[in-house]
């Protein structure tokens, strides 16, 4: 069995037997999205903006960055043959354990959770909140997928800002 | 300089959550006549048949992508002159290339802030008020 990491930031789509999609999870929050029918299979790992202290960052723009983040991960899914309407997710992470986070770790599990109920993708699993790390381990041609409560706690980087738009050709 | 509350605006993009976010985004801005379609073809027949000032849309969708709508929207001899601003989830610059030799009016890459899509807006049709 092939494993591929995930880290933070990062989405992955296969479409073949034989490999294993894996991400370690804090506050962040990992969705894997599965077609039955194509065989097609990926997972993201995303944090929503995170809030500095001092600073309070308006929850309309968090939310950009997790709908950003589903979104590539949509297209990958669908550019390797999946069907939005065959869709099924399962939805990890978001545990509130470090400290100075607040409670990030519960508006990220929030956002995948309606994030999903908006775009009417089913959830057929989900292991959120808590206060311990976890390990996901995703089958993306089977759709098969375990998360496993681990003692090790990634390191959260802090998301991307907005960008402006690189290409100037107006 | 145009009332932002006197433009028509058509949103479309297949993903609900974008299509509120964009939504809530035009209306923080001033806009007030702003209509969603899911898809490409739905919203070429709503615009046809009720004419808009602005066309926002995702380049990304299945069936006809953002560039099919484009062109689509470009020849049609009623419809043809409409604003048209895409949004693309990256800076492709072949995607952008392409649309502008097709008489995009402007791009927004994805994530944005309100703000880059009230300049993207302001470029076409002069300061919002």
């Amino acid at each position: 069995m092939r494993r591929v990491a995930i880290i933070q930031g990062e989405h992955r789509v296969m479409a073949e037997p034989g490999v294993m999609l894996t991400t370690v999870l804090g506050s962040c929050v990992a969705v894997c999205l599965h077609d039955s029918t194509a065989k097609v299979g990926g997972m993201n790992h995303f944090l929503l903006g995170e809030p500095t202290p001092g600073q309070e960052v308006r929850s309309e723009d968090m939310q950009r960055y997790g709908i950003h983040a589903m979104e590539l991960l949509i297209n990958d899914m669908m550019h390797s043959g999946a069907k939005r309407e065959r869709l099924c997710g399962h939805v990890y992470g978001g545990a509130n354990i470090i400290a100075g986070l607040g409670s990030i770790g519960s508006s990220n599990a929030a956002f995948a959770l309606r994030f999903m109920e908006m775009e009417a993708i089913p959830i057929r699993h989900r292991d959120l909140g808590g206060n311990q790390a976890r390990k996901v381990e995703f089958l993306p041609f089977d759709g098969k997928v375990r998360s496993i409560k681990v003692n090790d706690v990634p390191p959260v980087q802090k998301p991307q800002r907005i960008a402006g738009n690189d290409l100037e050709l107006f | 300089m145009p009332a932002a509350s006197a433009i028509r605006v058509m949103v479309v993009d297949d993903q609900t959550s974008m299509r509120a976010m964009i939504r809530r985004t035009l209306q923080d801005l001033g806009f007030r006549d702003v209509r969603d379609k899911a898809s490409a073809t739905e919203a070429l027949e709503a615009v046809r048949a009720d004419r808009v000032h602005l066309i926002i849309s995702d380049y990304n969708m299945p069936e006809m992508d953002g560039l099919q709508f484009l062109q689509e929207v470009r020849k049609d001899a009623v419809i043809g002159k409409t604003v048209f601003i895409m949004l693309t989830a990256s800076a492709e610059k072949e995607i952008v290339q392409k649309a502008a030799e097709m008489g995009v009016n402007n791009y927004v890459v994805k994530p944005f802030a309100p703000a880059a899509l009230k300049e993207k807006i302001e470029r076409v049709f002069g300061a919002l008020t």
